[in-house]
């Protein structure tokens, strides 16, 4: 379906609009409905909305972002600004922001899923368990616990040496 | 293989297609939105070669997006075979595209590639094999940036993971007209599915045809994700299913033979219009009313799509594409 308004670019976004109980509806293009007004979701995605929730932290924690990435030379700002992450090594440099969001959006910050390359879902299984050994490895010695820290140890050396 | 709208064995029911789509992006360089036109070049040429590396598992043809005039572009949309994101952006893009047009790669969409594989019926787990084969080949050639916490890397947050967006397009006709898609949206949404129109966000239904795929991308095995999809579809096909058994047959057949009557017959044919009888001739089909198997409903609404129409007619002004559909219509009745 073509915009109502323009008559060129193809309709992606529907505006129901309920005025005392009078309801129109529109079928517009992204560029047409920005223009009308509907910015927050005027891209037809949900962008919108996590740039406000990311936009929070901006307002919350004034000047803390100045930070750029060194790949891409993102700030947060940006990211907050447009909802889209500047890089893939933005993840990392700006992990500590982004990953509440993550969880929120997800419920999740642990991927389960296929690694590169595999097919097999058994890797991704695999590494998910030595991951989660070596943290509570850690944490075991951290707490001095060098009997059940050796257990775990051997268990992780048992499990490496399978693969 | 024929394109997935005219593989008519697989379009009789209430599932008309599968498509899985997987985001992935190359590793030390920003993400399209952020590139210059050097570095979209350089993506391009790389991907070409990765294309080419693996023509002996599935042929491929490249093509630059200058080179295809901007109406097939838009009816590339209408046809499934590119996002509108990507059709509307005016990055340097390319494509590599099957001859059937159901496998596509999309360079310098939101990420760097989107992998889309489109197949008629409810063939999600064939889809999903195809587009892990790709997805294997050009991993070997390009190394995709992956994080072992966080899986693949997205430019949008919201596909961070496993970057699969599964959807199968579901014909609701009866559930729509008893007020129950609102209903079935607000069920998925609560187990991570979202419904939307039938060219994906922010579209509204047309023809009754509904998209329902995978929202949560983290946290979620491919296979779990498509298995719940898969689970949630079927339940809504037997919802159907079994208010298509209570409607009235005669109130039924009088509605589709009078949807019949006016695309045999008439002579201006408006988008909105048509999209309202192809889905009671879709219906009629499937529930035996309408017999003539020379009926094909699913590629006859892609092909009166307007970019469609103009792509095989000339057609400029509104008027002379209602027109020009109603003379598609007849001549295809």
């Amino acid at each position: 379906m073509l915009c109502q308004k323009c008559g060129q670019n193809m309709a992606t976004t529907h505006i129901k609009t309920v005025i005392g109980g009078k309801v129109t509806e529109q079928n517009l293009c992204g560029y047409c409905a920005a223009k009308k007004g509907y910015t927050g979701f005027a891209d037809g995605s949900i962008s919108g909305l996590l740039s406000s929730m990311l936009g929070q932290v901006m307002k919350s924690d004034n000047g803390v972002f100045e930070q750029a990435c060194s790949c891409c030379g993102s700030t947060f700002a940006d990211i907050a600004e447009t909802g889209k992450v500047g890089c893939a090594e933005c993840y990392k440099t700006f992990e500590t922001e982004l990953l509440p969001y993550l969880k929120r959006i997800h419920g999740s910050i642990n991927h389960t899923g296929k690694t590169p390359g595999s097919t097999e879902l058994v890797v991704t299984e695999f590494i998910d368990k030595v991951s989660h050994l070596k943290r509570k490895l850690a944490n075991l010695v951290a707490e001095e616990k060098y009997e059940e820290a050796a257990k775990i140890r051997d268990e992780i050396k048992e499990l490496e040496g399978d693969k | 293989m024929s394109c997935w709208y005219k593989d008519y064995d697989a379009l009789g029911g209430i599932v008309i297609s599968s498509r899985i789509r997987l985001a992935r992006n190359l590793s030390n360089m920003p993400f399209p939105r952020r590139m210059d036109a050097q570095m979209l070049r350089t993506l391009k040429e790389r991907v070409k070669v990765a294309v080419d590396k693996m023509q002996d598992k599935v042929m491929l043809k490249f093509i630059e997006m200058n080179d295809i005039p901007e109406n097939e572009i838009k009816a590339m949309v209408e046809r499934h075979v590119i996002s509108p994101d990507f059709a509307n952006s005016c990055r340097d893009r390319a494509i590599a595209l099957s001859n059937d047009e159901n496998i596509s790669i999309m360079i310098g969409e939101e990420d760097h590639i989107r992998i889309q594989v489109i197949s008629a019926g409810n063939s999600l787990d064939k889809a999903y094999e195809i587009a892990d084969m790709i997805d294997v080949a050009l991993n070997e050639s390009l190394g995709f940036a992956f994080d072992s916490k966080l899986g693949y890397l997205t430019e949008c947050p919201t596909n961070i993971g496993t970057g699969l967006r599964a959807s199968l397009m579901l014909h609701l006709p009866v559930c729509e007209s008893r007020g129950e898609i609102n209903m079935i949206s607000d069920a998925a949404s609560k187990i991570g599915l979202t419904v939307r129109g039938m060219y994906g966000e922010g579209s509204k239904a047309s023809a009754s045809f509904y998209q329902i795929s995978n929202q949560i991308t983290l946290g979620i095995s491919e296979k779990n994700a498509i298995e719940n999809l898969k689970v949630i579809a079927q339940q809504i096909v037997e919802r159907e299913k079994s208010a298509r058994a209570d409607i009235d047959k005669l109130n039924l057949m009088d509605t589709v033979f009078r949807s019949l009557g006016a695309l045999k017959y008439a002579r201006i044919m408006s988008s909105d219009e048509f999209t309202k009888h192809i889905s009671m001739i879709k219906l009629g089909v499937d529930e035996g009313i309408i017999e003539n198997n020379n009926i094909k409903p699913v590629e006859l609404l892609i092909s009166a799509q307007p970019y469609m129409l103009m792509k095989n007619h000339i057609a400029i002004t509104p008027l002379e594409r209602d027109e020009a559909r109603a003379t598609m219509i007849r001549g295809l009745l």
